[in-house]
C-alpha cells in the first residue's frame, strides 16, 4: 500500500516537478558543456616536457611533471676505423645497449645527439631501447645545414626552405617517441656570423662596408630562421622544448631580438674547471633558461705526451658542480641552468684526420686547438692542448671487442662524476627542488 | 727477577724513544700552541699564536692536523669560535689548493667536496660572530672571495663587492690599517687593479690624516717603488702630488711633477708606467702651461705616447717639438715618425707625404731622410706612379751611396733595389707590402682601426747588432673548438730575419741606426683580422 500510494503520489509528484527535474536536468547538462568546455580550452594539459618559471624567477625543467635536471652526455658512438659517415644507429651489435647500461649505472639521464641517421626506424630504435631499458632520455638535434659545402647559405630561399623541411619531416617523425626529452637547432652556427668559420654572405651582406653591420646582418638572417623553425616546431610537437644550439653567448643579444620564440638555449662552453659568469650573462643577454649542452675536457696531456684521466676528471667535476650551484631554487646561483650533457661518451678516432682512413684507425695525440684555460698541459708547442680524439667518458680499445663492439673502459671521470652524481651534497652547491 | 729487569729495561727504553720521537715532539709543540691560545689575553696576542700555530702545521702542509688541533681548541674554549672558523676555512682553502697542484687526486676527489663546505660554512659563521672592525671578519670575506675567484665561478662577483664594503667599514672604524693594505696587495695579485687602487686610496688616505710630512710621503712612494708595488708607489705620488700643487707655488712644483714624469715615462731598462707617465704629463700641462715643456720634455712625452701607442696624441706632441724647436737633434726622426703616423695610423696620405718630403729634401743626410725617400718611392709605386717611385729610389741609392756610407749595408738602400727589381721586371709590389698599404689607405679598409692585434718589441732603443724579439698578439673573433688559422704578413723593416707568415713572432737584429717600421698584417682563410705597426729606434 504504501508503495501503491507512494506510486500514486510519486505519479502526481513528478508532473510539475518532472517538468521542473527536465529543465534541471538541461541546465545542468548546459552548465556541464559550459565548464568542460572552459577545462578544454583553459586549462589545457601540460606539455610532457616543459619549462616553468618559478617565483624566484628561477627556470625549472619539468618531465611529466616531475623536476628534471639534465644529466647528459653527447652521444656519437663511432668505432675506431670509421668516421662520421658510419651509420652506428643501423649496426647490428647495437652499441647504445652497451653504452646505455654503462650510462646508467654512472647516473646519465639524458643522450645529446647531433643529428639523426638516415633511417628512422633505427633511430626510433635506439631512442626506445635508450628509455625503455635504461630510462635514459633524448634530445635530437639539427645541424641546421651548418656543415654544407661550401657554405652554409641562410638567407638564400631554397636553401632555408630545404633545411626547415629537414627539421620538421625530423620532428613529426619522432615527436611520439616517450623518450624524446628537446630538440636543438644548429650547435656553434652563430660563429659562422661572424665570418671567419664556414663563412656566407647575401648580396645585400657584401654591398655594406662595416664589418660590425654585417655581423649583425648574418645575425639577423640566422636567428631569424631559428625563431621561424622554432614556430613551425611548436605548432606541430607543443610537448617538447625547442633549443637554440649557440658557441659561447657570442651574438646571443642578436638571437634575444630576432629568437623570442626558442624556448632555451643549449651553450656550448669551454672555459676550463669554469664557467665564469656565463649563467648571470646570459641572465643579462637573453634571459631564457640555459642547457650548457656541449663542454668538458679531453684526457690526454699534450705538453707530457700521455693520457691523463685525472686532468679530465678534475675539469669536469668542477664544470658538473658549477652546473649544480646554478640549478632552480639554489639561493646563491643564478638559478637558470637545467643541466648539461658534456662533450661526449666515446673516444672519436677520426676526428683529427677526417680525411684519412688510415687514420680513422690510429688514436692520434696531435692536439688540434688551443684553450689555455686547460691550463695543466697548456705549456705544449705553440700552447696547442686540445685533444679532439680524447674527450671520451670512456676510451675504446683497440685490441679487446665485447659484445662484438671495441670494448668500452671508463675513464677517471665515469667513476668521479657518478660518485658526484650520488652525492653532490655541498649546501652551498646543491639546490632543493621545490614547487614554487 | 730477570723478567722485571727485562720489563722494567723495556719501560725504560720505550719512555725515552716516545719522549724523543718527532711524534712526540709534535704533540708537545701543540700542547704549548694550545696552551698559548688559551692563555692569550687579547685579540691581538690570539691572532699571533694563532698564525703561529698555522705556520707550524701549514709549513708541512698537515691541514687535516691543523682542522683537528682547531677543533680541539674550540672544545676547550668555546670563545674561540671565530678563530676557529676562520682558520678552518683558511686550512682548507690552502689544502684545496695544495692538492690540486700536488696533483693529489684520490683525496681530492673523495674529500673535495666536504672540504669546500667546510670551508664555506666555517668562513660565513666567522663572518657572522665577529664584528666589523675586527680584522678576522674582514680576512675570511679575502679568502671567500679568493676560493669563489679561483674558481671563477658565479658567486666571485658578489663575494669580491662583500669583500670591498668591509674593507671600507673596516678602515673607518678600526686602527691597524695593515688588513687593508694586505687585501689590496691580494687583489693586485689577482689582476683587479682598480679594486686594489681603490683599497690603496683608502689605506693611503687614512696615513695621510694622521699628518705624515710630504717628504716622508715621497720616501713611502720611493720605498713601494723599489718594493715593485707601482700601484701603490702611484696611490701614494698621487696624494704627493696633490699636496704639491696645494702647497707649492708653480715654480716649485712643476720641477718636482717634471721629475717624476720622467721617472715613469718609458726606458727599455728600469721603472716606467706609460699610462701614468701620461697622466703626469697633463697634469704638467694643467699647471704650467705649454712652456713647461722644454725640448727633451716635450719629446719625451711624446716618445712616451707613441710607447702607449695612443699615435694621434705622439703626432701632436712631435709636431709642436718640431713646431717650437725646429732645430731640435730629434728633428728627422719625429718628422719620419709624424709622416708614418699620418700614413699608416691616420689614413692621411697627403700629409704623410708633406713630412717624407720635407726629410727627403734636407741636405744633411740622416737614416730618416733615406727612409723618408724610401716611403715616397713606395706610396708611389702603391699608387701606380712607377715612374715618380723610381725617381725617388733612385735618388735614395744615389744618396745612400754619396752622402750615407755606412760600413754596413742600408736596409732601406736594399729594399729599395728590390722595389725597383719589382718594377723594372712589372712585377707586383711584394704581397705583404701590398696588403698593408691597402688596408693603411684604401677606404674599404677604413673600419680597422689596428685594435685587434698588437704589436710589441722587447726593446724599443737597442744597440745596433743586439737581438730583439718582436711579438705579436691578434685578437680574432671567438670560434669555439673550431681552430681559425692565423696568417701573419709581414713587411717593413724586419732586420736580418725573415719571419714567415706563420710566425707570431720573431728575433731579429739590425745592422744600422735609425728608425725602424715594422708592420703587420693578421689574416685568417676566409679575411683579413687588422694591421698593426711599430717602431723602433736602432741607436
Amino acid at each position: 500500500m504504501k508503495s501503491s500510494t507512494n506510486n500514486t503520489q510519486s505519479h502526481q509528484d513528478t508532473r510539475t516537478p518532472g517538468h521542473q527535474w527536465k529543465t534541471g536536468v538541461l541546465v545542468s547538462w548546459c552548465l556541464g558543456v559550459l565548464v568542460f568546455l572552459i577545462i578544454l580550452g583553459v586549462a589545457k594539459p601540460k606539455p610532457k616536457v616543459y619549462i616553468r618559471t618559478l617565483k624566484n624567477k628561477h627556470y625549472q625543467l619539468l618531465v611529466e611533471n616531475k623536476p628534471y635536471i639534465i644529466k647528459g652526455v653527447c652521444y656519437n658512438p663511432i668505432p675506431i676505423g670509421q668516421n662520421c659517415e658510419y651509420d652506428w644507429w643501423s649496426d647490428s651489435d647495437k652499441p647504445w645497449l652497451v653504452d646505455g647500461n654503462l650510462m646508467k649505472d654512472m647516473g646519465i639521464n639524458t643522450v645529446r645527439i647531433y643529428q639523426t641517421g638516415d633511417k628512422p626506424e633505427s633511430v626510433k630504435e635506439v631512442i626506445r631501447d635508450l628509455y625503455g631499458k635504461f630510462g635514459i632520455r633524448t634530445i635530437l638535434g639539427h645541424w641546421i645545414g651548418f656543415w654544407e659545402y661550401p657554405c652554409p647559405m641562410y638567407g638564400e630561399k631554397n636553401f632555408e626552405e630545404r633545411i626547415k623541411k629537414e627539421v620538421l619531416d625530423m620532428v613529426n617523425l619522432y615527436k611520439d617517441e616517450p623518450g624524446l626529452l628537446c630538440w636543438i637547432l644548429g650547435n656553434e652556427n652563430n660563429y659562422s656570423c661572424l665570418g671567419h668559420i664556414n663563412p656566407w654572405t647575401t648580396d645585400e651582406i657584401e654591398k655594406e662596408p662595416d664589418p660590425q653591420k654585417r655581423k649583425n646582418m648574418r645575425g639577423e638572417i640566422y636567428y631569424s630562421f631559428i625563431n621561424d623553425l622554432a614556430k613551425e616546431i611548436h605548432k606541430i610537437d607543443p610537448n617538447h622544448p625547442v633549443a637554440l644550439g649557440n658557441g659561447e653567448l657570442i651574438m646571443l643579444d642578436v638571437a634575444k631580438q630576432f629568437a623570442p620564440d626558442v624556448d632555451l638555449i643549449a651553450c656550448i662552453i669551454y672555459r676550463g674547471k669554469t664557467f665564469g659568469n656565463l649563467f648571470n650573462s646570459l641572465k643579462a643577454t637573453f634571459d631564457k633558461p640555459l642547457l650548457i649542452s656541449e663542454f668538458g675536457a679531453d684526457a690526454y696531456d699534450a705538453f707530457n705526451k700521455k693520457e691523463y684521466q685525472q686532468m679530465q676528471a678534475f675539469f669536469l667535476e668542477s664544470q658538473w658542480r658549477q652546473i649544480y650551484e646554478n640549478l632552480a631554487n639554489n639561493k646563491k646561483g643564478a638559478g637558470n641552468c637545467i643541466g648539461g650533457t658534456m662533450f661526449e661518451w666515446t673516444d672519436e678516432w677520426w676526428k683529427h684526420n677526417p680525411g684519412d682512413p688510415e687514420g680513422w684507425k690510429v688514436h692520434d695525440t696531435e692536439s688540434s686547438w688551443s684553450n689555455g684555460s686547460y691550463y695543466f698541459d697548456i705549456q705544449a708547442p705553440k700552447n696547442m692542448n686540445m685533444n679532439e680524439e680524447w674527450f671520451g667518458i670512456v676510451a675504446l680499445s683497440p685490441d679487446e671487442k665485447e659484445f662484438g663492439l671495441n670494448k668500452r673502459i671508463p675513464r677517471m671521470a665515469y667513476y668521479v662524476i657518478r660518485d658526484f652524481w650520488k652525492n653532490p651534497k655541498s649546501k652551498f652547491q646543491t639546490p632543493k627542488l621545490k614547487s614554487p | 727477577m730477570k723478567n722485571f729487569k727485562i720489563f722494567i729495561s723495556v719501560f725504560i727504553l720505550s719512555s725515552v724513544f716516545f719522549n724523543f720521537s718527532p711524534l712526540a715532539q709534535g704533540r708537545d709543540k701543540a700542547d704549548d700552541l694550545v696552551k698559548e691560545i688559551l692563555n692569550a689575553k687579547s685579540n691581538q696576542e690570539l691572532y699571533a699564536t694563532f698564525e703561529a700555530a698555522k705556520e707550524v702545521y701549514f709549513k708541512e702542509n698537515k691541514y687535516n692536523d691543523f682542522v683537528e688541533f682547531l677543533k680541539s681548541l674550540s672544545q676547550k674554549k668555546k670563545t674561540l669560535a671565530s678563530f676557529v672558523n676562520y682558520y678552518t676555512g683558511l686550512s682548507r682553502y690552502q689544502q684545496l689548493k695544495f692538492l690540486e697542484e700536488k696533483q693529489d687526486w684520490d683525496e681530492y676527489f673523495s674529500q673535495g667536496n666536504n672540504y669546500r663546505d667546510q670551508l664555506c660554512s666555517s668562513l660565513e659563521q666567522s663572518i657572522k660572530s665577529t664584528a666589523t672592525q675586527d680584522k678576522i671578519n674582514l680576512y675570511s670575506r679575502l679568502i671567500l672571495w679568493q676560493f669563489h675567484e679561483d674558481q671563477q665561478d658565479a658567486f666571485a662577483e658578489q663575494a669580491l663587492s662583500e669583500l670591498m664594503s668591509q674593507a671600507q667599514g673596516y678602515a673607518k672604524s678600526a686602527s691597524d690599517l695593515n688588513p687593508v693594505k694586505e687585501v689590496a696587495d691580494k687583489l693586485l695579485y689577482y689582476g683587479k687593479q682598480a679594486k686594489s687602487r681603490e683599497l690603496y686610496k683608502v689605506y693611503i688616505d687614512k696615513i695621510v690624516s694622521a699628518n705624515i710630512k710630504d717628504g716622508d710621503l715621497e720616501n713611502m712612494a720611493e720605498q713601494f717603488l723599489k718594493e715593485g708595488n707601482l700601484e701603490l708607489a702611484e696611490t701614494v705620488y698621487d696624494v704627493y702630488i696633490e699636496r704639491i700643487l696645494e702647497s707649492l707655488p708653480k715654480e716649485k712644483s712643476l720641477p718636482l711633477l717634471i721629475e717624476l714624469a720622467k721617472l715613469f715615462a718609458y726606458k727599455d731598462e728600469g721603472i716606467k708606467d706609460v699610462f701614468y707617465a701620461q697622466k703626469l704629463f697633463k697634469k704638467i700641462e694643467e699647471t704650467g702651461g705649454k712652456d713647461a715643456f722644454d725640448e727633451e720634455l716635450t719629446y719625451l712625452a711624446g716618445f712616451n705616447s707613441e710607447k702607449a701607442k695612443e699615435f694621434n696624441q705622439t703626432k701632436d706632441y712631435y709636431i709642436v717639438l718640431l713646431n717650437r724647436f725646429p732645430q731640435t737633434k730629434y728633428a728627422d726622426e719625429v718628422s719620419y715618425k709624424t709622416g708614418i703616423i699620418f700614413t699608416y695610423v691616420l689614413r692621411d696620405l697627403q700629409k704623410g707625404k708633406e713630412y717624407f718630403e720635407n726629410l727627403a729634401q734636407k741636405e744633411v743626410v740622416s737614416p730618416q731622410v733615406i727612409s723618408s725617400l724610401y716611403q715616397l718611392g713606395l706610396l708611389s709605386q702603391w699608387e701606380g706612379a712607377l715612374d715618380k717611385a723610381k725617381e725617388y729610389y733612385g735618388k735614395l741609392i744615389e744618396k745612400a751611396k754619396s752622402d750615407f756610407s755606412a760600413a754596413s749595408p742600408n736596409e732601406s738602400l736594399a729594399q729599395a733595389k728590390e722595389r725597383l727589381k719589382e718594377i723594372e721586371g712589372s712585377n707586383p709590389l711584394d704581397y705583404n707590402l701590398k696588403i698593408f698599404l691597402d688596408m693603411s689607405l684604401e677606404e674599404g679598409y677604413a673600419n680597422f682601426n689596428m685594435s685587434k692585434v698588437d704589436l710589441k718589441s722587447a726593446l724599443y732603443r737597442p744597440p745596433k747588432d743586439k737581438e730583439i724579439n718582436i711579438n705579436s698578439t691578434a685578437y680574432p673573433p671567438q670560434s669555439g673548438c673550431m681552430q681559425v688559422v692565423l696568417e701573419y704578413l709581414w713587411s717593413g723593416d724586419l732586420g736580418k730575419t725573415k719571419p714567415t707568415s706563420q710566425d707570431a713572432s720573431f728575433t731579429t737584429s739590425y745592422s744600422q741606426a735609425g728608425t725602424k717600421l715594422i708592420s703587420l698584417v693578421v689574416t685568417t682563410p676566409s679575411g683579413i683580422i687588422d694591421r698593426s705597426i711599430d717602431l723602433v729606434d736602432i741607436e
